[in-house]
């Protein structure tokens, strides 16, 4: 059993690194597995590189940061979709269900209207999407008290109003400059990955994912609902504000740089059930791991599969529909 | 164990109970019966401390509750729901071993002992070879065996129940009985328990169990005592404006069998002759 669960931890923390070495040899510019090591190895050892300059640029201020970012921003919506799964006890439910996403995306689409550039999209998106989930979690407290349904309710409010401000500012927008822009912000892409991002994203990534690791077990009990909850000795009100701001934290973080990117949030939580069941003491690490290996799969696809770079929000779902069904037949389901 | 002194409670202006004195001692079952909606369930959540009575107190192990902090309360007293709405396929493993939750620090997972404990926990209800199934899986009585080993796993010396027994069949509700009455035996637990079958208290009686009956009436206890003594034709008709009629046998190993047999409500479109009739 004990060590079962070792291979099990071992697989999940190896995983997205190889799947980051493995995305290191994929793009338009060709690199042999020998080149790649060394060039890893020469900056590894401090080292003077023999090497043309361009093979480090590519790898190390292209490729890197890029798998880096998108491992983080896949791991972010994982993890936090398979969080507010078990907060608001309720499988359909994904990372943007508090309106995240949304608020998000008519951040970033103010900051383009307003600036008539990209610069200050991040912080706007981030703002914006922290600011959704706080309106939500106002209109979720009417009670004084925070039910889940309520919550949820709120967080449909706030994002239909929210999209609807995204269609009115596309509406506003210049429509052979700033529209384009908005609509492939929107659709997620982690082509402009450098390591500036990792500051304005990688941050709350970061913190949003250790909170939730440490507080994982806690969501088992708090999806009992509040009183069974309560009655086992949870302050629900506190373990569910911690959940709350972590998943927030993470999944504002992704948007922010890499854009709307859906369905990773709904659907590698349920992989995650299928494969290592709904403890989310190991549930969360997995959905975290395989989020981050989805996501760096799938833009290592949008690189190469056509000249230029397919968006990533259309890829997750193109690739990860056929996958979970063929999952969902392979497994019967996990139980449900 | 707990004592409640004249506790009142009300929701916004609507009162539910006024004046309720009551307690539960160690090794005893305290069984609260009552029409529905006459708040039962609402004194059990005071007692829990989800709740708050707008007057009087409750005592637990002479200790003030509203001087407890939620996290303590928890290993003074367990609760068994009634219906548990099941949402993941957890398994029975992982439901029993929440009941550790008030054991545990907030960013902890539950350690080796934990587990054993919950193990021990479904070993005393008879559930220990279901530990690794699904619990959304498991028959209603089943999964009520799984929320008592929970509340048993909390290791507290009050666990709450309410109406455990509801929608199970027969069979399924005599086994949640018998292992209360195993566990009262076993453990010296006190266990308050709603329920809508004043045969329970009957039956915890015949078993040698220091049952006491409470019937719950128009905000207050109408009665507390023995069920022999409270549970009486005269006391039914009150409460649930029935006749019924109380009848005792003697048990082949000559132990008293008492039960009440409900026969018609007072203004009852059939009595129970004409029933024999038809």
């Amino acid at each position: 059993m004990i060590t079962r669960k070792k291979i099990i931890y071992a697989i999940l923390i190896l995983s997205p690194l190889v799947c980051i070495f493995f995305s290191l040899f994929i793009g338009r510019f060709p690199l042999s597995v020998p080149l790649v090591v060394k060039i890893l190895w020469s900056k590894l050892a401090m080292s003077a590189s023999s090497l043309p300059d361009k093979y480090n640029t590519v790898i190390w201020e292209i490729r890197m940061p890029r798998a880096i970012l998108g491992a983080l921003v896949g791991g972010s919506l994982a993890i936090s979709g398979a969080a507010f799964q078990g907060l608001f006890r309720n499988p359909l439910v994904s990372s943007g269900i508090l309106g995240v996403s949304s608020g998000a995306g008519f951040g970033a689409a103010l900051a383009i209207l307003i600036f008539n550039s990209t610069s200050y999209t991040y912080i706007f998106a981030f703002c914006f999407g922290g600011l959704a989930v706080l309106l939500s979690y106002l209109i979720g407290r009417v009670y004084n008290t925070t039910p889940a349904i309520m919550l949820v309710l709120g967080g449909v409010i706030v994002s239909s109003v929210f999209s609807a401000l995204i269609s009115f500012a596309k509406y506003v927008a210049d429509p052979y400059n700033q529209l384009p822009t908005i609509v492939f912000w929107l659709m997620g892409s982690l082509a402009s990955a450098r390591y500036h991002d990792f500051i304005i994203g990688g941050i709350p990534m970061t913190i949003g994912i250790i909170g939730l690791i440490a507080i994982r077990w806690r969501i088992n009990v708090l999806s009992m609902g509040d009183k069974e909850a309560r009655s086992l000795g949870i302050d629900t009100a506190l373990n569910k504000g911690i959940v709350i701001i972590c998943a927030t934290l993470a999944t504002a973080g992704a948007v922010c740089v890499s854009g709307i990117i859906g369905w990773v949030g709904l659907v590698m939580p349920h992989i995650g059930r299928m494969l290592v069941g709904n403890d989310n003491k190991l549930l969360i690490p997995a959905s975290l791991s395989l989020g981050a290996c989805f996501l760096i799969l799938v833009d290592n696809l949008g690189r190469v599969i056509t000249g230029s770079e397919i968006p990533l929000g259309i890829l997750t779902a193109l690739v990860g529909g056929p996958f979970f069904v063929y999952l969902l037949k392979k497994t019967k389901g996990g139980g449900w | 164990m707990i004592e409640v002194i004249n506790g009142s409670f009300s929701y916004e202006k609507s009162r539910v109970f006024k004046d309720l004195s009551f307690q539960v001692n160690k090794g005893e079952i305290f069984c609260i019966v009552g029409p529905n909606g006459c708040g039962k369930t609402t004194l059990l959540d005071c007692i829990l401390g989800i709740l708050k009575l707008d007057e009087g107190e409750i005592l637990i192990n002479k200790k003030q509750l509203k001087e407890i902090p939620p996290r303590e309360i928890a290993r003074e007293v367990a609760y068994v729901p009634q219906m548990h709405t099941k949402t993941f396929p957890y398994t029975v493993l992982d439901i029993v071993l929440m009941g550790r939750a008030s054991h545990m620090g907030i960013f902890s997972s539950p350690s080796a002992q934990d587990r054993d404990i919950a193990g021990q926990a479904l070993e005393l209800v008879g559930m220990a070879d279901f530990i690794n199934r699904p619990y959304t899986q498991l028959s209603g009585g089943e999964g009520q065996l799984v929320m008592i080993a929970r509340a048993l796993a909390q290791k507290t010396p009050v666990i709450i129940m309410d109406e455990p027994t509801a929608h199970l069949d027969f069979k399924h509700e005599l086994t949640v009985l018998e292992t209360v009455i195993q566990l009262v035996r076993q453990t010296d637990l006190s266990i308050i328990m709603a329920t809508h079958f004043p045969n329970h208290a009957f039956y915890f009686e015949n078993s040698g169990i220091n049952t006491s009956v409470a019937l719950m009436d128009q905000m207050t206890f109408s009665a507390v005592g023995r069920p022999t003594e409270v549970l009486s034709e005269d006391n039914l008709m009150s409460l649930y404006q029935i006749n019924a009629k109380v009848v005792s046998c003697l048990l082949d190993n000559n132990t008293e069998l008492r039960q009440i047999v409900p026969l018609n409500t007072v203004n009852g479109r059939t009595t129970f002759e004409e029933g024999c009739k038809i």
